[in-house]
Order: structure tokens, then sequence, then C-alpha cells
């Protein structure tokens, strides 16, 4: 017998009772488009993060004070090493060094609390950011002293109101600073701090909050390849300048990166389990019915049994129908999916990320799911012995 | 055509060992129609499902269309009773789901013919029964003795050698079963050998030999001298002669 003929029987066979065999699938359907949907939305979830890592430039790199080796001084970087590092490591482009404090900020019409960051002109390419009106800090900013200011929008328009904030005085400690560049407040989820932010020259930042600490150095090398050994150099250098081996910690945007990517790889597999387990329950769903129309049918086996239909004959038979009834779960199934994937990425604003190889997965799953699930039924049919079958009622 | 010696056949029910069938040993020849008579308990059904292949034999050895089949296996009779016998149950044993057309072609589908054999084979076998306006309906849209006649072109759709016939007319009333005997008399003429298992005299008047057998033995050979024929007997009914068939 052909197969051809076999899915023909097979589908007669479902034909038969079309609401038993459509809730059989029932199962199917949602554990397959339970796992499309599922994966779908972790990828994108990851492609999301990802690409909003790769945003930030993936050869940013930072150097902190291991908090767990000593405690912190407040002398573990000087300004001075910014200079010194970025002479002797050609892999680093751009470093800068930070220093932060919180202080009530007051504008024309109101003060509020703000970060009041301290650095160069280097942590504007460093950090990616972008203005949206005047200019970053630059270098003679820090060399001549200037009291000068960047903010961002956001805080401008609460500090200033409607005013335009480009030449106003923003004061810190009683120290006016010219505001000189505004920058777009963008809405990321890797946005450095909380929008109210002040970047002013490091010089400034030290005077007016009469401190010498740096907390941390940011910066970028080259190339993404070349990310490692500017890092490495550059802690060499922290760490010969001031006598101070395994004090200082760096960490690299790209190994971050590869630590999201397995997390996020390892959230998708665990929902995706889950999410397999309601498929795992549909296939057993699968076999409780083809286990009830063995029984039931065990007349028309005995029939076929007695016109010439070999054991492999019947075995095949109820294999195809419960591979076919799955794969039609399957298909519905993976349509509900991409349905339900395109659907919640388009609420929650992230790509769709419907992989080819899921849905041929998928597939493969759910004919898989059909051949276990129909294997122990069909082989309850084919065990029938024929005159015992045809007495039946 | 049948060549059976010293059949037994022996069931273990329970640790009791039961004799079904007893010594049997008898000849059928192609183109003649017998009987098997006999009460319920009389084997008559054991030697039916020996006879169809659908069981094996305890002791002794049957030989069917010159070929020993009693030691056969599972598949190896699964193809026998594709090729060499039809069936014809007492409750039709239709396929509920499908039309008389895709019931007749059932023994093809096993036989591997292709879809234009079976059509050309189901639909000749059809009309042999008289039934070709009725391809297309499902048992239960037809009659009983309708349904017997779907179940008659079944078992001749790929030429056996025998058709069994098992009380064919046990679930009919009088006019549907000479119906049907007629047409079992009519393919008898044209050549098909027929068996029929029945425990009703009337019945097996129609049929050229009786076989009669108790607890498992064959007791008694008639020969039946003038066979009634069931266009006769229609024709006596009230109600005219033999409609349909």
């Amino acid at each position: 017998m052909s197969l051809l003929e076999s899915v023909r029987l097979a589908l007669e066979g479902i034909m038969a009772s079309k609401l038993r065999s459509f809730l059989t699938t029932l199962g199917i359907v949602i554990g397959i488009a339970a796992v499309i949907t599922v994966v779908a939305i972790g990828q994108g979830g990851r492609q999301l993060l990802i690409g909003e890592m790769e945003n930030l430039g993936t050869n940013l790199f930072a150097v902190y004070v291991d908090w767990r080796e000593t405690d912190t001084t407040g002398t573990e970087f000087q300004v001075r090493d910014v200079a010194v590092i970025k002479e002797l490591v050609p892999e680093v482009q751009h470093l800068a060094p930070l220093s932060s404090a919180m202080d009530q900020i007051r504008g024309s019409t109101k003060q509020m609390n703000a970060q009041v960051i301290g650095t160069t002109a280097d942590l504007g390419p460093v950090r990616n950011l972008k203005l949206a009106d005047g200019r970053f800090l630059k270098p003679e900013d820090d060399a001549g002293g200037r009291r000068v200011a960047v903010i961002e929008e956001d805080f401008a328009r609460e500090i200033f109101g409607r005013q335009e904030p480009l030449g106003q005085k923003i004061i810190i400690r009683n120290t006016p600073f010219l505001v000189v560049g505004v920058l777009t407040s963008e809405t990321s989820m890797f946005s450095f701090g909380t929008g109210k932010t002040v970047y002013v020259p490091h010089r400034a930042w030290s005077e007016v909050f009469n401190s010498r600490q740096v907390n941390q150095l940011e910066g970028t090398a080259v190339s993404r390849e070349l990310v490692p050994e500017a890092m490495q150099k550059t802690v060499t250098i922290l760490e010969r300048r001031h006598g101070a081996p395994d004090r200082y910690t760096s960490v690299s945007l790209d190994q971050q990166m590869e630590v999201a990517k397995r997390i996020t790889g390892i959230m998708t597999l665990v929902v995706g389990a889950v999410a397999g387990i309601s498929l795992f329950v549909g296939g057993i769903g699968v076999m409780n019915i083809m286990l009830v129309s063995v029984t039931e049918r065990v007349r028309e086996i005995g029939v076929r049994m007695a016109v010439g239909a070999r054991r492999k004959d019947i075995l095949a038979q109820f294999l195809i129908e419960s591979v076919v009834l799955c794969l039609i779960g399957g298909a519905i199934g993976m349509m509900l999916g991409i349905g339900g994937a395109f659907l919640v990425a388009k609420i929650a604003n992230w790509p769709p990320l419907v992989a080819p190889s899921t849905v041929i997965i998928a597939v493969l799953f759910s004919a898989l799911v059909g051949v276990l699930s129909g294997l122990w039924p069909a082989n309850k049919a084919a065990q029938l012995d024929p005159i015992e079958a045809l007495r039946r009622e | 055509m049948i060549s059976i010696v010293g059949l037994d056949k022996d069931y273990l029910i329970g640790s009791v060992t039961v004799h079904a069938l007893r010594g049997v040993s008898l000849e059928i020849r192609a183109g003649e129609f017998v009987s098997i008579m006999g009460s319920s308990g009389s084997g008559k059904s054991t030697l039916m499902n020996i006879l169809g292949c659908l069981d094996r034999p305890t002791n002794g050895t049957y030989e069917l269309d010159g070929v020993r089949v009693d030691q056969m296996t599972d598949t190896e009779l699964a193809a026998v009773r594709n090729r060499k016998i039809g069936f014809v149950f007492q409750n039709f044993n239709l396929l509920a789901q499908l039309t008389a057309q895709r019931n007749v072609e059932l023994p093809m589908i096993y036989a591997g013919a292709n879809p234009a054999q079976r059509k050309q084979a189901s639909i000749e076998a059809l009309s042999r029964v008289g039934l070709m306006d009725r391809a297309h309906h499902r048992p239960t849209q037809l009659s009983g003795g309708q349904n017997q006649r779907v179940a008659i072109a079944r078992a001749l759709v790929n030429n056996p050698a025998i058709i069994l016939a098992d009380e064919p007319t046990g679930n009919l009333d009088t006019r549907s079963g000479e119906e049907i005997m007629a047409i079992f008399q009519e393919l008898n003429r044209s050549g098909v050998t027929i068996v029929l298992v029945t425990h009703e005299p009337d019945i097996v008047r129609h049929t050229q030999r009786i076989l009669h057998f108790r607890d498992g033995v064959l007791i008694r050979e008639e020969g039946v001298d003038d066979p009634v024929d069931a266009r006769d007997y229609l024709a006596s009914l009230p109600g005219g002669e033999a409609n349909e068939a």
C-alpha cells in the first residue's frame, strides 16, 4: 500500500469523527503555538538587548577599583593617569576619568537634585552622547578651569521651564556654571543615570566638590578586537603607577554582551522547555484518544485484516493517522504561534523574530509527537486477533 | 480447490483443553456450492475461521487452491485472505465511514492495486450484485439486503478462489435473504466456488452439498438432488417477482 493511500486512509479516519479529531489536535495546536511564540519573544528580546548594547559601542570598556580586594581610599585613580595611559597605550582611542556626586542644582525656575559628573571631552565619544544643541565639553574647558556644564534635555526643561537653556547659568554649590550644551534624552534600556545628569569639566568638579577622587575610567579601544588588550594595558599601567597589583578590575561591553546573550539564551531555553511541556501533554492527549479510537474500531481492524490487511498495514494506518493528526495540529499551531509572535512584537515594540529553524523544529517535533503517541495504540491495533476483532460488537 | 485431511483444532480455555474440531477431512471442488451446517458449538465457526485463513489448525493439513496454508505465518495468511478468499459476514461488516464503492475497493487497496484499477473493478463488482446506482451511498443509507450485496461485491472484487459466507442471511428478512441466495446461485453458475455456513434448513436447500457437523466432527455429507432456485422462490413470494436483484 502506498504512502499516499495510507494518508488517505488516515484522513478518512480523522474525518470520521471531526469534533473529536479537532479536540485531540487542540493540545498540539496550543503546544506548538506556545513554543513558537515563546521562542520568538525570547529571540526578539535578545535581539533588542544586543542591538541596544551595540548602539552604545562595542569598543567600550571601563576600569574600576576592585572593591572586593581593598577598601577604597579615593586615590586609586588620578587625572594624570588618563594622559599617561593615552600616551602609552595605542590601543586606547578615548579615555575619560569620571567623578560623580549628587547635589542640588539650581536653574532659573527651580532647583533639584542631580548627578554631577566631572569628566573630560573624551566621555562624549565614549558614551556616544548625542547633542540636541550646543557642544560637549572640550579639552580647553578642563585646561582653562572653565565653569561650563552640559545637561540633558529633560532636566533642562525641568529647571529652566520653557526658557532656552543654552547660555543660562546653573548653580552648583554656589558656583555658577554656564550651560554650553544640551544632550538628547534618549530612552534606552541602558541609559546612564536617571536623565538628571550634569556633565562638567573634571577640574571644575574637583574645585567645587573639593575632592581629588576619581571613581572610574571609561574608554574605548580603537577596534573591537583590541578591547581586551587596551583594558589589560590600562590596568597594568595603573597597577605600576600606584604600586597596587590586583587592585583594579576592568569590564568591557563585549564581555557583558556575551553574558547577556548567554542569559537570554538560557531564559529562552527554559521558557521554551516549559512551553514544550504543554506540547508533551498534548502528545499524551493524542495517545489517549488514539487508544480510545483503537478500542472503538476493533471491528474495523478485524474487517481490514479479514480482507487482507497485514499487521504492518494496520500499524501504519494508526501511526500515520496519529502523525497526520499531529501535523495538522502543528500546522495550525505554527500559524497561531507566528501570529502570536507578531502580535507580541507589535505590542512590546520589538522585532518579531520567528526563525525558520524554530518552525522546522516545531513541525518535525509535532511529527515526532505523532509517532511517539501513535506507536503504542497502533501496535495494540496491529496485535489484535482478527477472529476476536470480528466478533467484537 | 479445498482439501483438508485429519484436521484438529484445540483451544485452551483456562486449564481445560476444548477440542473444537476433531479429525475433520473434506474436499471441496472448484465451482461447488457447499453448505456447512450445525448447531451452536458444532465447530462450524472454528472450521470457517480455518477455511478463511484467520486461524491455523492444531493438527492436520489444509490445502487451498493447490497451496498448503496450515503452517503459514500471519503475513502470509493475510496475503492468502486478500487474494484467494472473499468473506461475507452475517452482520455485513462494512466500514460505516466509507461509501459502498470504497468499501468494495478495500481488499484491492491491500492488494496494492492503483486507483484506476480499483475503480474499474469495484464498479464491475457492484454491477454484478445490481448496486451500480448505490456506489456513493454509505452503509447507513442502504437497506440490510443492499448492505449484504455491497459485502458480496467486496468479497468478489479480488477474484478470489472461494467465497466464504458465514450466516449471510441471518440478519435479513426472508425476501432479502432469498435475494442474497439468488445472487450466490448466480455467481456459482458463473463458476465461483462458495462455502456457506448456516443453521437454517431452508437456506441449505439452495446449495448442492451439505456437510453436517456436531461436536467438532463431520458426521454426515448430504447431496442435494434438486437445489431450490431462489429466483423461483422469490417469484412465489407475495409481492411478485424478484426486485432489484
